[in-house]
């Protein structure tokens, strides 16, 4: 064994400019492979950051009929007690803060936006005080101030202000149907901009404070939801059951982010598959390379081969030799593709891929705004390495059962 | 020891078939230097190569040592050349990233013996065939004969009773094939070891004890010296 290493290795010097571009393509396919899994891991990390923080919270308590009829946004599917069910809540360590989510028509006045205009839109009534416990948009004004309560305010996200050619200063006026059905009219003053990291809420974000939508709407204390924020952590699906048995009777339902980001889940799964395969494709390609270059360096040392079975070589240990040396280079191409991949990636981490001119305008799933950013995932990096090498290997095993079926007289007259 | 009986061999070559060996019969007592030789398509390398157990024969019956060979399974085979058999080649196929030792040593190591013993058997032959000092060179740095002799050494060190060399001179000037002729039939006295080579070189058949011409794969003459 000892002396088929010996050999393997030495052999690895014979060809060094074949051997390091072989190795070359191995490595290319492992920086590729820890560069996009690195990618694509800070891109989901940072989604579902973006999705618990701006758009669903950990978990969300809702009307037992709610979820069913969520895009017509009903106030009368409400939960009629919020304050009582905070305070049970927050008795218990979880923060919590209460919405009312309706939409209407935003209409534009030609004073303020140039011209008169109307668009369909959704307003999100929060409570300033207790909304940035739970939600994190207490670091994304960019203009204006944040909402004080009962005032006729209304927040705006950057990209939807932007869309709407929107001033802090300006005045909007929603339409919409109150509690009952009643049509009701509210002139709003937009006092702040937000620039939110989830493009979809910043490409349509309408704040207002929650008293005063309740007026309008006639509420009468009730919500359309509770929003609540459990640590990292934390067990959600136990932490949404131990908060569902605290509403036990109140025909409430309590719903973990992940079953309210199920689309984005789906999506971010298919994307992974997707870039699994086209990885997978890489691969497959360095393998034929491997193949291709152990093809030639056996045919080439066929003579030394037919000599080796004549001295009383097995085939086993001459398969063994050639996949040692395949090893040998997929040990090289696996060390330079973590050498490439950590460069590559200590740029990914550290700077990232501004993808901004295209998430401005179209929505590819990810929660992310702009900057794609990796992360450090050690456990791809082993893995990668091992791929690289029992990839090498194995692919040796098929040009030496090529040669090894070449008889012995025919290997050592071959030319 | 080595039974010769009726061996026929054909190759076939598209549509054509072409008799190598037509009924060959050859008795080989142990520590014979014999010469098999005649001139290009006779038959004489794809007999040794019958006899060294690395083809395979369309009819007739080989033993060595009373095991049949010609009824061996490839593993058998193989297990065979390994403890029975050294070759020497025309072009020495020594491995070139291999130093000399290396090259002698390998033979040692697919016996699956101790280091020391390796190292004292390489370095010892090594010194026979007149190489001591140039262990550590790799085949590119060693002349022709000073191949040859690693290729000889190669095929000695496992002290095998048959060693069957393919025109083991025909790639060396004259003086240096008789240097090296004379190194193997010093060795076939000094370790009783069979010499079978193949050649249609006139000096090289000079030395044999026993000449075996073929012709159109039949033994024309069979001579004793």
């Amino acid at each position: 064994m000892k002396f088929l290493i010996s050999l393997a290795f030495k052999n690895l010097t014979r060809y060094k400019r074949r051997t390091l571009i072989t190795a070359g393509a191995i490595a290319f396919g492992l920086m590729m492979y820890i560069f996009i899994d690195s990618m694509l891991a800070g891109a989901e990390i940072e989604s579902v950051r973006n999705l618990k923080w701006f758009e669903t919270a950990s978990a969300r308590i809702l009307n037992d009929e709610y979820w069913e009829n969520r895009f017509q946004k009903p106030l009368d599917l409400s939960i009629s007690n919020p304050d009582r069910i905070i305070q049970t809540l927050e008795n218990n360590g979880i923060r919590a803060t209460k919405r009312i989510v309706f939409s209407g028509d935003l209409i534009l006045n030609a004073d303020d936006f140039g011209e008169d205009g109307n668009l369909a839109a959704t307003i999100t009534a929060i409570d300033p005080v207790r909304d940035f416990r739970v939600f994190g948009f207490g670091t994304t004004l960019i203009e204006g101030r944040f909402l004080e309560p009962g005032e006729d305010a209304v927040l705006l996200g950057s990209w939807f202000a932007e869309d709407i050619g929107a001033e802090v200063g300006y005045w909007i006026t929603f339409v919409t149907r109150g509690n009952g059905g009643f049509y009701e009219a509210m002139d709003l003053e937009v006092v702040g901009i937000l620039n939110c990291p989830n493009p979809n809420v910043n490409r349509a974000l309408l704040m207002m404070p929650i008293s005063t939508a309740d007026e309008y709407l006639d509420m009468d204390g009730a919500v359309t939801e509770i929003n609540v924020a459990l640590p990292d952590n934390a067990d959600v699906p136990m932490e949404v059951e131990r908060i569902q048995e605290m509403l036990n009777g109140d025909n409430l339902t309590v719903m973990s982010w992940e079953a309210m980001a199920v689309d984005y889940l789906a999506l971010a799964e298919a994307k992974r598959g997707g870039t699994s395969t086209i990885l997978f494709l890489i691969f497959i390609i360095a393998a034929v390379g491997i193949s291709n270059t152990m093809l030639m360096a056996i045919f080439e040392r066929i003579r030394e081969l037919g000599m080796m079975r004549s001295l009383g070589m097995s085939d086993t240990k001459i398969r063994l030799a050639f996949m040692i040396e395949a090893a040998g280079i997929g040990i090289i191409g696996s060390a330079m593709g973590i050498v490439l991949g950590i460069l590559a990636n200590l740029y990914l981490v550290n700077v990232g891929i501004d993808y901004g001119f295209l998430l401005r305008d179209m929505d590819i799933g990810y929660r992310l705004q702009a900057i794609f950013r990796g992360v450090w995932n050690p456990g791809t990096m082993i893995k990668a390495f091992f791929i690289g090498v029992i990839i090498s290997t194995l692919v040796a095993w098929f040009p030496t059962k090529r040669a090894l079926k070449m008889d012995i007289p025919a290997c050592l007259r071959h030319q | 020891m080595i039974k010769v009986d009726n061996v026929v061999r054909n190759y076939h070559a598209g549509e054509t078939v072409v008799k190598a060996l037509r009924g060959v019969s050859l008795e080989i007592k142990k520590g014979e230097f014999l010469s098999i030789a005649g001139p290009s398509g006779s038959g004489k390398t794809t007999l040794l190569n019958l006899i060294g157990c690395i083809d395979q024969m369309d009819g007739g019956e080989i033993s060595i040592k009373d095991e049949v060979i010609s009824t061996m399974k490839k593993k058998e085979k193989t297990n065979f050349r390994r403890n029975n058999l050294g070759f020497i080649f025309q072009t020495y196929n020594l491995i070139p990233v291999l130093t000399a030792y290396e090259n002698v040593a390998f033979v040692l190591s697919l016996l699956n013996l101790p280091e020391r013993e390796v190292k004292d058997r390489t370095m010892a032959i090594l010194k026979e065939v007149g190489l001591e000092g140039m262990e550590h060179r790799r085949p590119s740095r060693l002349s022709g004969g000073q191949q040859q002799r690693v290729a000889i050494a190669r095929a000695l060190v496992k002290n095998p009773e048959i060693i069957l060399a393919d025109e083991p001179t025909a790639n060396l000037d004259s003086d240096t094939g008789r240097e090296i002729l004379e190194l193997m039939k010093t060795m076939n006295e000094k370790h009783k070891t069979t010499f079978i080579f193949s050649t249609h070189d006139k000096m090289v058949m000079e030395f044999a004890s026993r000449l075996v011409m073929l012709h159109d794969g039949q033994i024309q003459s069979d001579e004793k010296r």
